[in-house]
């Protein structure tokens, strides 16, 4: 909401002395200020001159030589306007001013003539498209006085935020009621400056559906949903532009100047908050009003030249045949003022909120009016607004009011009564009040005292309040707001445990995310919306193809960011990601089944460069161990097993469809019950976007399991007897895996064998093609005595017989 | 003969600090200490001589001597023998950069919501969970958000389908907090949400949030202010000025948006303090929110909050554009060690 600060001194004297201070106020009362904007800035250095004399340019047709007094004294201007009359004041920018566009006046030499400054225009000074003459300042001034001020344009505009609660804060007098120390009672509305003073003087035709006056019907055919529509008429009307102090006012508070009759009407909204419409009374079949839905089939061209596509569930102002206005929202174009209007009707009415918020999201539009309308109006200022805003067109556009002012009333609006309980407020705020403060506290707000018990105080809540004030913590909140949050004390009380347990899937989290930055990856957060891929669950408002889609696994959505460190030349990416993927639930629209996500990918070097040995680049068995890693922090029983198949099982990270893992290049993680709960290994070349140069690159993704609770480590004893070792060396024929060795030694070794493990991997030209030689040490050890080299030698015999049966290896000799 | 005792021990100390290998040693123990010629052995030889008064004295004087002189010769062996070993390897170059592995970071949001939980951990508080798809009951109603009131247009709302839709905030698992567990309730619940922005500076259509919610009774207005203004001293400095204004949120009333004016220590130890930073959104919980998850309202009472680490990120690592915590660049990620 824009506000002009003196419009809010106008409606409240007494607000202030300062900006800033009023701005630090309404920041403390929920309302702050997001921007103020100093409206005489450009204007500083514009003073009025009074132009002594002034004759034709001796050189030029068009060129007024004039005499003009300024603060320095009397000086020569060249003028460009003809019709400069002496003796009277206009801005005057004199030598080293700079105007609102930047330019600055500097001493100039016209055919002949030394100007020294610059009698200006209002498009000059930014104030208005008239260019055709210098703009002449009615009334009698000092010369040199400061322009903005003589003006009246020394404002500021004040941006404020207003939260949806406070439809009552959407307009002058709202917001002075919050600034003002005395609240409601500091409001006094000023007369119109071209007025004969204010307080127009009407009455009013009452009736309850329907109600005329001289010879204009008013009919109201859903009470629900407009609940009172005043119509005040004015005849003969002459349309125009608007006085410059409304223009002035208007464009103070960010709005645009039309005419004098639209322009009365936006005054009055931004200064009481009550949206108004003037119809051109002529153009209304029968001099007919009547509000009511849509008829099927009806459409409306709206004042912005629209076509609406009107419903049946639309609140429509209809005159005697169609529709004119739709109700709150917006006015119809053939029934608007125009130069021609003699005659108008003016409307202002209540309107249901959910009904006006409704009909203008239907129609993907939002106005002035339905802003307000939305967010509540006042229903207790009604007769106010309509008869401010008639006043003002009196006074700017002149005419006679056509009768009484008609009111279509069918449903009575009565202020709600709220109960306050002292004991209440202390239970939700911790500081006790008594029935009599809290009555001061709200009574500036407006809120009337209608009756004080024993237990509770009984509040009539002010119209302006009475569609967000209507329970007991409603007013608990204004108590908490006029007292003063900081006036509250802070004091921390002893508390009870929860009762909720720590999520124990947040510790796992923890735990995987030092144990990966610990093995030097780093942790990327990617959001889980990703492009259209096949099953992924749709999103139905997407903001663009490229996230319309919730992602079904993390691992693609890492992939994008290696390739954009990529495609920024950075090599070296080591990335993890904790996060939720979605899988879809069934049915379209049913919910997705959410889980919970680690993904990894590795590209590049296995270390930093360095001088010493590098370690060469990622490969699968990298990927393997970050797999073990997660493995042993996700659940005990979890392995990590070659896959055989290539890459399917759960669905595993796929992109397009096909596979992102290289078969035969892969790992499955496996829970206890052998079920699939993760993948890793070397990404296909196809499944990425990388430049020619990139390296292999690696990726995993596990879904970490539903927590359970972990079991704590029983500890082994240390070993008292001194271990028997034995090395032994396998020749391994292509398609024979060292790992599959080691598994059958240490099955094969039975209760000594303590470990078993591969020191050395050789393949050679000595070797037959694809032959390897894998070296296992074993080691083997007995609690409470040294092992013989009887004993030792039957357990390796063991161990070959194991391996020969497993595997048909034998050991080299 | 303590005096020649004390001059035979300076003596002998200083040939030892200046024996150049393990032979000289030898020779200067044989001349001292040598059981024969020894010349501490020839001197304590001459104890007989002493009167029985001056005998004890010079006695213990004579032993302590021989203990500091074989100390200094076994000190001054191994200082030799060390010599010996650098000598004989090569010294590395200790200028060369260490041998370095990769070093991981913690995203620096997370980061942050981890400094945000333990400062509630240690104020009692638990973490709790909730889906990140939700329905309109629990993302909106539930918290006392009617759908056909504005406040439902603050936050743009991505939809999977009609009444399904993507968690715009983390107050949903107030709801479902509170339907699994009677009160007392303490917990804060960090997490992803969602909404229809483009991406600019500030915003990204997903982000993270953290909600906190405390429910009991005798909860009030007074612990909310106490407890937030706790958490935030912990967070900014002991010198952190709160600021509690008015605000609104249909699920909290009175609601408040907390603000905080932290003291920057400069270089030159100056201090310095910044402008209110707004940091949350928070409140005393609506009894519209307890009542929907069938808690007594009279009886119980709560606050609850809610911030954006992404923003707090933002400002504590001085960095100007939200995109970058995103972007997911090594070079960027790499500085949060």
């Amino acid at each position: 909401m824009k506000v002009s600060y003196r419009w809010l001194r106008d409606v409240a004297p007494g607000i202030g002395p300062t900006v800033e201070e009023a701005m630090a106020r309404l920041a403390l009362r929920g309302a702050p200020v997001e921007e103020v904007e100093d409206l005489a800035a450009g204007l500083r250095d514009i003073v009025v001159g009074r132009v002594l004399d002034a004759r034709p340019h001796p050189n030029a047709d068009r060129l007024t030589l004039c005499r003009v007094l300024g603060p320095d004294g009397e000086v020569p201007v060249v003028c460009g306007a003809p019709d400069v009359r002496s003796g009277s004041f206009y801005p005057f920018a004199p030598v080293g001013a700079r105007l609102p566009g930047g330019f600055r006046i500097g001493k100039r030499k016209i055919r002949g003539h030394f100007s020294q400054g610059m009698l200006c225009s209002e498009r000059e000074l930014e104030l208005g498209d008239d260019h055709a003459g210098i703009m002449l300042l009615e009334g009698d001034y000092e010369a040199g006085t400061p322009f903005a001020r003589a003006a009246d344009l020394d404002d500021f505009r004040l941006d404020v935020e207003v939260t949806p609660n406070r439809g009552d804060l959407l307009s002058h007098v709202g917001i002075a009621r919050e600034l003002h120390p005395a609240g409601q009672g500091g409001i006094a509305l000023p007369a119109f400056p071209a007025g004969a003073g204010a307080g127009l003087e009407a009455s009013f035709a009452r009736g309850g559906s329907e109600s005329a006056s001289a010879g204009i019907r008013i009919r109201i055919e859903d009470q629900e949903l407009c609940s009172r529509y005043l119509g005040a008429v004015i005849r003969g009307v002459t349309v125009g532009p608007s006085p410059r102090w409304l223009a002035n006012r208007l464009r103070a508070a960010g709005a645009r100047t039309i005419n004098n009759v639209v322009d009365a009407t936006n005054y009055v909204m931004l200064e009481l908050g009550q949206p108004l419409h003037a119809f051109d009374l002529d153009r209304l079949a029968d001099a007919t009003i009547v509000v009511g839905r849509a008829r099927p089939g009806e459409s409306l061209v709206t004042l912005d030249g629209e076509s609406r596509p009107i419903t049946p569930e639309m609140l429509m102002i209809r005159d005697a045949r169609q529709p004119v206005a739709i109700a709150g929202v917006m006015g119809g174009r053939d029934s608007e003022v125009s130069g021609e209007t003699t005659d108008i009707l003016l409307e202002c009415a209540h309107f249901e909120p959910k009904q006006v918020r409704a009909t203008r999201r239907a129609l993907g539009m939002s106005t002035d009016a339905s802003y307000r309308f939305e967010r509540w109006v006042d229903p207790a200022t009604m007769e106010t607004a309509v008869l401010r805003a008639a006043e003002l067109i009196l006074a700017t556009a002149g005419g006679e009011l056509g009768g009484e002012v008609i009111d279509a009333c069918p449903a009575p609006w009565e202020p709600p009564v709220v109960s306050l309980r002292p004991s209440r407020v202390r239970h939700l705020l911790g500081v006790e009040f008594s029935s009599a403060e809290i009555v001061a506290l709200l009574a500036p707000l407006g809120y009337g005292e209608a009756r004080t018990g024993t237990d509770a105080v009984d509040f009539v809540v002010p119209g302006h309040r009475s569609y967000d004030t209507l329970r007991e913590v409603d007013l608990i909140e204004e108590v908490a707001r006029t007292y003063g949050y900081d006036t509250f004390p802070s004091e921390l009380s002893p508390f009870r445990p929860g009762t909720v347990p720590d999520d124990p899937m947040f510790q796992l989290e923890d735990r995987l995310r030092a144990r990966l930055a610990g093995d030097g990856i780093s942790e990327a957060q990617t959001p889980a919306l990703g492009p259209a891929r096949h099953g992924d669950v749709a999103l139905l408002n997407p903001m663009s193809a490229d996230e319309s889609h919730l992602r079904r696994d993390r691992l693609p959505g890492l992939l994008t960011h290696l390739e954009r460190n990529l495609a920024r030349g950075v090599r070296d990416v080591r990335l993890f990601e904790l996060g939720t993927a979605f899988a879809p639930g069934g049915k379209v629209g049913a919910v997705p089944h959410e889980s919970a996500r680690v993904a990894v990918v590795l590209h590049g070097r296995r270390a930093p460069l360095q001088w010493s040995d590098a370690g060469g680049r990622f490969d699968v068995h990298d990927i393997a161990r970050v797999l073990e890693l997660i493995a042993a922090e996700a659940l005990p029983g979890w392995r990590v097993v070659p896959a055989r198949t290539g890459a399917g099982g759960w669905g595993g990270p796929a992109l397009d469809g096909a596979s992102l893992l290289v078969p035969g290049r892969c790992y499955q993680v496996v829970d206890a019950q052998g079920a699939v709960v993760g993948w890793g290994g070397e990404i296909r070349s196809g499944a990425t976007d990388l430049p020619p140069w990139a390296d292999t690159v690696v990726g995993a993704e596990v879904v970490l399991p539903p927590p359970g609770a972990g079991l704590a480590v029983t500890a082994r004893e240390l070993p008292d007897q001194p271990a028997s070792q034995r090395d032994v060396a396998f020749l391994l024929p292509a398609g024979t895996g060292a790992g599959e060795v080691l598994d059958a030694a240490r099955a094969g070794g039975g209760k000594l064998l303590e470990e078993a493990d591969i020191f050395d991997l050789y393949e050679g030209e000595d070797l037959p093609p694809g032959a390897r030689s894998v070296a296992i040490r074993l080691r083997f050890r007995a609690r409470g005595r040294t092992l013989t080299d009887k004993e030792v030698d039957k357990a390796c015999r063991r161990v070959l017989k194991k391996v020969k049966g497993a595997t048909g290896v034998e050991p080299r000799s | 003969m303590i005096e020649e005792l004390r001059r035979l021990r300076e003596e002998a100390l200083d040939a030892i600090r200046n024996a150049r290998d393990a032979g000289d040693l030898e020779r200067l123990r044989v001349r001292y200490l040598g059981r024969k010629d020894g010349r501490v052995s020839r001197l304590l030889r001459r104890l007989g001589s002493l009167s029985p008064e001056e005998r004890p004295a010079a006695g213990a004087e004579a032993n302590q001597v021989k203990t500091v002189l074989i100390e200094a010769r076994d000190n001054r062996l191994s200082e030799l023998q060390a010599v010996v070993e650098v000598d004989t390897v090569p010294p590395p170059d200790l200028t060369l950069p260490p041998r370095r592995k990769w070093r991981g970071t913690i995203h620096p949001v997370s980061q942050v919501i981890d400094d945000i939980w333990r400062i509630f951990q240690s104020l009692g508080f638990t973490r709790a969970r909730g889906p990140e798809v939700d329905t309109e009951w629990y993302n909106f109603v539930a918290l006392n958000t009617p759908l056909d009131h504005p406040a439902a247009d603050e936050q743009d709302t991505l939809y999977l389908a009609p009444g399904l839709l993507l968690r715009s905030h983390t107050s949903p698992v107030q709801i479902r907090t509170m339907e699994r567990y009677p009160p007392p309730i303490r917990i804060i619940a960090p997490g992803m949400v969602y909404r229809r922005d483009t991406y600019d500076a500030t915003h990204t259509p997903a982000f993270a949030q953290i909600e906190g919610l405390v429910v009991d009774e005798g909860v009030t207005f007074v612990d909310f202010k106490a407890t937030l203004a706790e958490f935030a001293r912990r967070f900014w400095g002991p010198g952190t000025r709160v600021r509690f204004r008015p605000s609104f949120f249909p699920f909290t009333e009175p609601s408040a948006e907390v603000d905080v004016k932290r003291v920057i220590v400069r270089e030159d130890g100056t201090e310095e303090e910044t402008d209110w930073i707004e940091i949350m959104g928070a409140g005393m919980v609506d009894p519209a929110v307890l009542d929907n998850v069938g808690y007594d309202s009279e009886r119980y009472t709560g606050w609850a909050f809610g911030m954006g680490p992404g923003r707090v990120a933002l400002l504590r690592h001085g960095v100007r554009d939200l995109r970058l915590f995103y972007e997911n660049d090594m070079r960027f990620l790499a500085q949060f060690t």
